[in-house]
């Protein structure tokens, strides 16, 4: 079974450096993409809530090439630590 | 030079833009819980005023009938809103996790024991019970400390303080003719103590798990542990076919359990987007909303005892929880 989305998040920040909302949309596309819930407004939703949790962090933002803001995360200690503790370990890539 | 510059500045101006509208929605949420809350409070009282269940012999039957029905047609309403969003595999998903089972458990402690206590609660003491269990943000405070290991600061002991100050208020006069007056009270102190556990175990859960469907696993749960679990234990399940066959209380449990859902999914998005601080300090303005609507459509008697208590409370709750100050602060 899949992991929840927004632990989906969490863990593939775990294996990256930071990534932005579209690169984490991008890497779980081929698992959660055929989902109607698989929107940039719920993903920006997961990210800011993790944050709001102290699990990851801003790291930072700029603008891409549409004009469009562009930020980037990386995941803490904290988040570390959860992931360590909740998430199976074959779920980790 | 001068075009990065501009660029950066209009990216600071986006950023800023998104980190008030995320901040907006945290505290528009947490007030709209308090109201909505407020309304679903008196919508099961009225439904408790139909028979059969304005009549229902012991004490347990009524309130859980109550209970479980609202919980399980909020949990209903929950899942047509996932449903319609495409988040219904996400229940199954989260179940699947460690912090998912957390919020089962928080869902238990919450719904059966803590709002089967509350309309118990509520069914004995009347308005009076509703403030009383807004002390779990005190019970909340004093749980972070004990299990989460949250220090408690002067400004959260001043708030507590000031809390037990309003409960006392309320108890300081009995309203007549009412035998389980104390009962009713000591119920209320039952569910603060226990939706303080759910705040606790939810925390400890809910981080990682998207809160839409963490409450709507939280309402279907508990309406379900109510209704067949609780109810056959009780000797409610008589009581409960009657209130079915009776058709308008439902109807009325029907829209307290779209108020109740919305309190929730309000509740729990503020806290996780303002933090369970602001978010619960927001959330207990439904004792004043709760007692508010009790004078206003139900009758409930003015009394100076329970108007200055339930401002006390919500005052003292609302201090244990934050820095008031804080609501007026600009940004984050």
């Amino acid at each position: 079974m899949l992991l929840p989305a927004r632990t989906a998040v969490l863990n593939y920040l775990y294996g990256v450096e930071s990534a932005d909302i579209a690169q984490i949309m991008g890497a779980l596309k081929s698992e959660y993409g055929s989902e109607r819930q698989f929107t940039k407004d719920r993903y920006m939703d997961h990210v800011m809530s993790l944050e709001a949790n102290g699990l990851v962090s801003l790291q930072s933002y700029d603008l891409d090439e549409k004009g469009d803001l562009r930020m980037r995360y990386a995941i803490n200690d904290d988040g570390k630590a959860t992931v360590d503790k909740y998430v199976d370990k074959k779920y980790r890539k | 030079m001068g075009n990065q510059g501009m660029t950066s500045a209009s990216a600071d101006a986006k950023m800023a833009a998104i980190n008030k509208k995320f901040r907006t929605t945290g505290m528009t949420t947490g007030a709209l819980s308090g109201l909505t809350y407020g309304i679903y409070t008196v919508l099961v009282l009225v439904a408790g005023y139909y028979e059969p269940l304005a009549s229902a012999a012991g004490l347990l039957a009524g309130p859980y009938v109550l209970s479980g029905l609202n919980d399980l047609f909020a949990g209903i309403w929950l899942t047509a809103y996932n449903a319609k969003s495409g988040r219904l595999r996400e229940m199954g998903r989260s179940l699947n996790t460690f912090p998912g089972k957390m919020i089962v458990i928080g869902s238990i402690l919450g719904g059966p024991i803590a709002n089967g206590a509350y309309l118990v609660g509520l069914a004995m003491a009347g308005a009076y019970a509703i403030p009383i269990s807004a002390l779990c943000s005190l019970f909340g405070a004093i749980f972070a400390w004990i299990f989460l290991k949250q220090k408690i600061t002067k400004r959260v002991m001043v708030g507590m303080l000031v809390c037990v100050a309003g409960a006392i208020i309320i108890n300081w006069t009995k309203p007549e003719g009412s035998d389980n007056f104390t009962l009713g009270i000591i119920f209320s102190f039952v569910a603060a103590i226990c939706w303080a556990l759910e705040g606790v175990f939810s925390t400890y859960g809910g981080a990682m798990i998207d809160t839409d469907v963490a409450v709507n696993l939280r309402q279907l749960i508990s309406g379900i542990v109510d209704l067949f679990v609780i109810l056959p234990i009780v000797g409610g399940l008589g009581l409960l076919g009657g209130t079915l066959t009776a058709g308008i209380p439902v109807i009325w449990l029907a829209v307290a359990g779209l108020s109740a859902a919305v309190s929730f999914l309000c509740w729990y998005k503020s806290n996780s987007t303002v933090g369970c601080a602001i978010g619960m300090s927001l959330n207990v303005t439904y004792a004043f909303w709760g007692v508010f609507f009790c004078i206003l459509f139900l009758g409930q008697a003015v009394t100076p005892t329970i108007v200055i208590g339930s401002i006390v409370i919500v005052l003292g709750a609302i201090v244990v929880t934050m820095n008031p100050l804080d609501l007026f602060r600009k940004g984050v």
